[in-house]
């Protein structure tokens, strides 16, 4: 696998690659098998926005919903957020660490280089959408489900153009600034803004048309599931991932390659203004290496400052108007959604401005966004500064590994309240502008549960941290049981004989009791707080125990 | 007198791979202790040991007296400490770094920080990120003496280091052994070790195989001998000759290592050859250090 740039690309990455794909797959059958067991019937009067934005094709049979929930939903995100991960290491990734140096003192050129990237990137998201084709091929044969009329190839190709897009994307930006952090913010922007502008818009008559304008409203443009491949959609999607290819090219060959630069960010300029150099210092540095969590927290602030704005306008303000835009017909056929499928929701009436925030901001941007910062910090605590191999230099301080667990904590924590906080004040906001009269109190508890649920995860991802010293090992286990959870809390009501399981995941805490409606349900919160405590004891113990890792 | 470091039976194993088997050292105060071994010997393994980085399989150890696992946090605030393969927090400063450190220590004199700086020739505004290996080699020096501890540990601290600055360094170093504190330096660029060093260990494969002044131990040691003769001699005179080995010839001269009386050299020569010069050299650490290592690979 090392003989070419390409094979050894593919040799780093596929069995991520894999893993999340199977992953996708392997809920694609868990899906198929609770929608399975509930009458179908419902799904047929769902409002069209509402399907929309969950992925819920027309079909109402099982096939159809997990194909177009599981996929559409699920599937469509991660195989973009992978291929995303893939195009902005392309080259801005060998920048990053060093390697690009020592990579280009062969005989290859930066275009040879940059296009072994891309045909990597393409190998991978194909190898990604096959592993969905045949997970979707083999689901209904295990499970005896009809799939007849179902072109399931035409959906798994409109996955993989869908993602080859961003992940180009992606490769462009990083291959014109040599910067794969930012690569992927943008373009995990541009993705965000694309999904739900594609969701959303179409709830709003004379906007619905805007749609268009975004690439991810070529995902499921002309039900492929149903009606088979739309070359309309795949050119505008495989056209713009060439576009990129391109640009790509232009852009890595008129720079200078950046050499294992750290860059300067815009506090770093302010820092060097004589009038303000004082101020922002003191706040940025002196304060921000005063305490190990000052510091953490400090490392983590534009990841923080992102998902807190983002919860803050898109997910609080704007859903308060957006609300009181919405088609009257919709907003009173909520009352007839089905309890199982509100149970998806969080058990909320979204004809209610209460419901339409839960279902909208609180069912899963803000423990997504919440999650984003506490998984982050907590795979990184610890692992992060052993892959780094800067723990051996801390720990020649005079401060106990008990001391750095807390510390690292305590900044989960307080970023994580930082992302809770804005969402509070952008619902209060929302709810104001818009008029809705929401109880303040009870957003207060609502957002206050979504930061207790990113605890939960951020915790296990602290755990992992501290058991294994991998920081890969730690996100993937802390997102793919939250994932799983999120699921065993949203399938597990669909089906009588499993619906016990849901009180096993820390989601049936979170939202269940409809404390956006109700207040703060003390107990739930309890649970979240007691699971958190234990996993951050068990941290504490089980980093005290082993030797430090020289690298990730 | 406490000694500065201890190790009693210190053993690592990592599965069937013995990193450390046994090991006996004491470094006394007041000295610096060169620690010899080249990659995969061990050296590292035992610094990261004796900081509780890595817990032993057997053994223990002790820094000023204190047990390097139950103490570990009080050992820390006496002693300096900088890591093989330097890495740091490529976004923050230098100044930023150090006062970071400094913070964890309860604070520093930042007039002994600035006067290391300006001795090494260290620029703190840039970001530790942006600094070519040898710059930040420095950042790392300057954290690992600016709290003077009264132990300095450090593995591999030359890297990166021009002549100027590695000869600054060498001063410090002694200057810290002349006011009674311990530097315990781990390398392989044995000429520093050879300047610096009142004691060196030399470890092989985990065991610890040596350890002695430096003075006695090159004064044990091989020497060099350079005949040059007259007319061309046939080198195997010497092969019967006991300490001789590593003979070479060249045209009318033969170089040789002997470990024995100067008195039964010269009388396999003398009467049966023309001696034209002889010039012998004391043995150099390197020398050393390599005969050490070909012992193993004839054993091995």
């Amino acid at each position: 696998m090392l003989a070419t740039i390409t094979t050894k690309t593919i040799a780093d990455r596929w069995r991520g690659v894999v893993i999340g794909a199977f992953t996708v797959a392997l809920f694609l059958v868990g899906g198929m098998a609770a929608y399975k067991s509930v009458d179908l019937s419902l799904y047929t009067n769902l409002p069209e926005g509402f399907r929309e934005l969950f992925g819920i094709g027309d079909s109402a049979d099982a096939a159809g919903l997990a194909y177009g929930a599981i996929y559409g939903f699920y599937g469509a995100l991660i195989l973009a957020g992978l291929a995303l991960a893939m195009g902005s290491a392309s080259i801005a990734g060998e920048e990053r660490d060093g390697t690009i140096g020592v990579l280009l003192g062969n005989p290859k050129s930066r275009s040879e280089v940059l296009g072994s990237k891309a045909i990597s990137t393409f190998v991978l998201t194909a190898v990604a959408a096959i592993v969905l084709w045949v997970g979707a091929l083999i689901a209904p044969v295990l499970l005896d489900v009809d799939v007849a009329g179902m072109n399931i190839g035409a959906q798994a190709f409109h996955l993989f153009a869908n993602a080859l897009f961003y992940g180009y994307l992606a490769m462009a930006i990083g291959a014109w600034t040599g910067k794969p952090s930012l690569a992927s913010g943008i373009t995990s922007g541009v993705m965000a803004l694309s999904f739900f502008a594609v969701g959303l818009l179409p709830l709003v008559d004379s906007l619905a048309d805007v749609a268009r304008v975004f690439p991810w409203y070529y995902l499921d443009n002309g039900e492929p599931l149903v009606n088979g491949i739309q070359w309309g959609g795949i050119g505008i999607l495989l056209g713009g991932s060439a576009l990129f290819a391109g640009v790509s090219f232009v852009g890595v060959n008129g720079r200078d390659l950046r050499l294992r630069s750290v860059g300067g960010s815009i506090i770093d300029r302010l820092r060097e203004d004589p009038r303000l150099g004082a101020v922002i210092d003191r706040i940025s540095g002196s304060v921000g290496v005063s305490r190990i969590w000052t510091k953490t927290a400090a490392d983590h602030q534009a990841l923080t400052a992102i998902s807190a704005f983002a919860m803050f306008s898109m997910m609080g303000v704007m859903m308060g108007p957006m609300y009181t835009a919405i088609d009257e017909q919709l907003a009173t056929f909520g009352q007839d959604l089905p309890e199982a499928l509100m149970a998806l929701v969080g058990g909320a009436d979204i004809s209610t401005p209460e419901g339409w925030y839960q279902v909208e901001t609180f069912s899963l941007m803000a423990p997504i966004l919440v999650m984003a910062v506490t998984i982050t910090i907590g795979a990184k605590a610890l692992a992060g500064e052993e892959a780094q191999r800067t723990m051996g230099l801390l720990l020649g301080n005079p401060v106990r590994r008990s001391t750095i667990v807390l510390q690292k904590t305590l900044a989960g924590g307080l970023l994580g309240v930082v992302v809770g906080g804005a969402t509070f004040v952008g619902v209060v906001a929302g709810s104001v502008i818009a008029g809705l009269g929401m109880d303040i109190a009870n957003i207060a508890a609502t957002s206050a549960l979504s930061v207790l649920i990113g605890f939960v995860f951020g915790s296990l991802a602290l755990l992992l941290s501290a058991i294994t010293g991998h920081v890969r090992t730690a996100v993937v286990g802390a997102v793919g049981v939250a994932f799983a959870m999120y699921l065993v809390n949203s399938l597990a009501p669909f089906s009588e004989g499993l619906d016990g399981l849901a009180a096993w995941s820390p989601y049936h805490y979170y939202l269940t009791s409809d404390p956006l409606v109700n207040g703060m349900p003390w107990g739930d919160a309890g649970v979240l707080v007691a699971i958190t405590a234990v996993l951050v004891a068990a941290s504490v113990f089980a980093f005290g125990r082993r030797d430090i890792r020289m690298s990730g | 007198m406490t000694a500065a470091i201890e190790t009693q039976g210190l053993t690592k194993h990592y599965g069937d791979v013995r990193a450390l088997e046994d090991l006996d050292l004491e470094v006394r105060p007041g000295e610096v202790f060169g620690f010899l071994g080249p990659n995969g010997a061990g050296k590292t393994t035992m610094i990261r040991t004796i900081l509780d980085e890595i817990r032993p399989t057997a053994g223990s150890a002790k820094i000023l007296g204190l047990d390097s696992h139950r103490d570990s946090v009080e050992i820390r605030t006496h002693i300096g400490y900088l890591p093989g393969d330097l890495a740091m927090y490529p976004r923050l400063t230098g100044r930023d770094t150090l006062t970071y450190f400094a913070n964890l220590r309860g604070g520093v004199d930042w007039a002994y920080v600035d006067e290391l700086a300006e001795r090494l020739d260290a620029d703190l505004s840039k970001k530790v990120g942006d600094l070519s290996t040898g710059n930040r080699q420095k950042v790392g020096l300057i954290q690992a003496f600016m709290s003077k501890p009264e132990v300095i540990i450090m593995d591999e601290p030359s890297a990166g280091l021009d002549p100027l600055v590695q000869r600054e360094f060498q001063a410090m170093m002694r200057e810290v052994a002349s006011e009674g504190r311990t530097v315990f330096l781990s390398s392989h660029t044995l000429s520093e070790v050879q300047r610096v060093s009142d004691r060196v260990g030399i470890i092989r494969h985990g065991d610890l195989v040596a350890v002695e002044a430096v003075q006695a131990l090159r004064s044990k040691a091989m020497r060099r001998v350079e005949f040059e003769f007259a007319t061309h001699v046939d080198p195997a005179v010497f092969d019967n000759v006991p300490g001789v080995r590593d003979v070479s010839a060249n045209d009318h001269r033969i170089v040789l290592s002997y470990d024995g009386k100067m008195d039964t050299l010269l009388t396999t020569v003398a009467g049966r050859y023309e001696v034209v010069d002889i010039a012998t050299s004391e043995a150099d650490l390197e020398e050393i250090f390599l005969t050490y290592y070909r012992d193993t690979e004839v054993v091995a």
